[in-house]
């Protein structure tokens, strides 16, 4: 027993990863966490973690060893009420249900149901152009993911489609470890369930939608009413804040880095490598966890069979040992191998609805736009699994 | 070096065609096609960052 003691002090921390401090400003301690080992164990939370790009990636491509059947969330709340989604299955049930969203996600299938991205993204660039200043979030980064998941799921064209908003941003909180942050986010995630069964049945989503695709494999049996139901929530959830992530966090660097914005302008071309670095650098998602089926030795040390695993994107994509100069925005990088969207069998499946949505946007902004200026400097709200700005002001011209 | 994709693990996330796109391009069903099979110089930088970089391990090169 001193024996196994004695080693983990060698890679245990307590430091609070969860706490506002830490999470407003998480980098500084996802270095020292790397630099600490290749596993910590954060004591705190009696969680495991793996912060290396190597380890990150490794993990997520073994559920095997690294299982999301006991859930992905950090609390048992959360891990129950989503038993029934896709985060939370292992082949071979998840296989049955990711074809599902496969297909429903297919460039061929959005371009149907959104129409034209380049067109709507033109209009978006022409209004803010005329109007010069305005929030890099709310003016410019919710408007595409908002009508494009909206219209995709199938939610009804009314009032109700901002409370969706709201509750997908709280939701996230909802699986983060207990505490104000959780029991906050507790209301929305009732308030969305009760939307979704009084608001949203069958009859009232838009035709060709993805609702409509789900709420039918239910009839034919081919899935349950009730994983139909968590099927919706989890589509709009994943598909909103991660998305609106990315661009606030990728406008936001390009008016930082003007040097990297005047490279994008000469070469329209980079315009797909910005944006996912603009998604290594902020990672919408920051983390998510896996529980371990077996004793599970890394460089040395042991991770228990039925361990709580943490594996942190936002700091593998800040990973030294894998990308140079990890704090750098380089337009150019092009970091397709970023851990941003998971990897393995739960890899994003809306990896390409979000990178259509990017370009459609900064192609229009590269092509009519010469200068972004930040007026205003962003304000981050802590959320226990996601990172984004919340607010901050630029000017156009 | 030489370039195949496993058809029964690729997804057609088409991030291979991100990586590499003088190797790879997506058909109008979008699935991938490979462009050129055969690479050599520094197209097989190209063709490792393509084989990494797939979510689900489909690409292989030998
Ligand atoms: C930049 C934007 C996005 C980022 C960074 C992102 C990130 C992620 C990550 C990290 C996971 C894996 C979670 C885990 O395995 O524990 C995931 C899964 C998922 N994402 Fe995304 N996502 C984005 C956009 C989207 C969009 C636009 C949609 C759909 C409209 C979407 C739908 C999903 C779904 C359904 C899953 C579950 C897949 C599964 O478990 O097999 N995501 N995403
Ligand atoms: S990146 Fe991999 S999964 Fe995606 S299309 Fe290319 S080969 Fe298929």
């Amino acid at each position: 027993m001193t024996t196994t003691e004695a080693s983990r002090s060698t890679y245990s921390t307590d430091l609070d990863l969860f706490s506002d401090e830490v999470l407003l400003d998480p980098f500084p301690h996802y270095r020292h966490l790397r630099d600490l080992a290749p596993v910590v164990y954060l004591s705190k939370y009696d969680l495991f973690g793996l912060f290396r790009y190597d380890q990150v990636r490794t993990a997520l491509n073994d559920w095997e060893t690294f299982s999301s059947a006991q859930g992905v969330a950090l609390n048992p709340i959360a891990n129950e009420a989503w038993k029934d989604s896709i985060l939370c299955m292992d082949p071979p049930r998840h296989r049955t249900i990711r074809k599902v969203f496969d297909d429903a996600l297919r460039p061929k299938f959005v371009r149907k149901v959104a129409g034209d991205l380049d067109v709507q993204a033109h209009e978006i660039v022409d209004e803010l152009l005329a109007q010069g200043e305005f929030d890099g979030v709310t003016d410019f980064a919710h408007r595409l993911p908002v009508n494009v998941v909206m219209d995709l799921v199938g939610f009804p064209r009314d009032e109700n489609r901002k409370k969706i908003l709201g509750w997908a941003e709280g939701s996230f909180n909802f699986a983060g470890p207990l505490g104000d942050r959780q029991t906050a986010s507790l209301p929305g995630a009732q308030a969305q369930l009760e939307y979704l069964i009084n608001n949203a049945s069958v009859d009232k989503l838009l035709p060709d939608s993805f609702g409509r695709v789900v709420y039918g494999a239910a009839e034919k049996g081919e899935i349950t009413q009730e994983e139909a139901v968590t099927m919706m929530i989890g589509y709009a959830n994943a598909g909103l804040d991660t998305t609106i992530n990315a661009v606030a966090a990728t406008l936001w660097l390009l008016a930082v880095n003007p040097d990297q914005w005047q490279a994008v302008r000469d070469d329209h071309k980079l315009v797909p490598s910005a944006f996912l670095e603009g998604i290594r650098m902020e990672s919408p998602a920051q983390f998510f966890s896996r529980v371990t089926t077996r004793d599970v030795e890394i460089e040395g040390i042991t991770i228990p069979e039925g361990s709580r695993v943490l594996h942190s994107y936002g700091s593998a994509n800040r990973d030294e040992r894998h990308y140079p100069d990890p704090d750098r925005f380089d337009a150019a990088r092009n970091p397709v191998d970023t851990m941003a969207f998971d990897n393995g069998v739960h890899t994003c499946p809306g990896r390409t609805l979000a990178s259509m949505e990017g370009h459609a946007l900064f192609k229009a902004l590269a092509e009519k736009v010469s200068s972004i200026e930040l007026v205003e400097a962003p304000t981050w709200i802590p959320n226990s699994i996601t990172r984004g700005p919340s607010t901050y002001r630029v000017r156009i011209s | 070096m030489h370039i195949d994709i496993d058809r029964g693990r690729c997804e057609g996330y088409g991030v291979c065609v991100q990586s590499a796109p003088d190797l790879f391009d997506l058909d109008d069903e979008g699935d991938p096609v490979i462009l050129r099979a055969d690479v050599d110089g520094d197209l097989t930088d190209a063709a490792a960052l393509a084989e990494r970089s797939c979510p689900m391990q489909a690409v292989q090169t030998t």
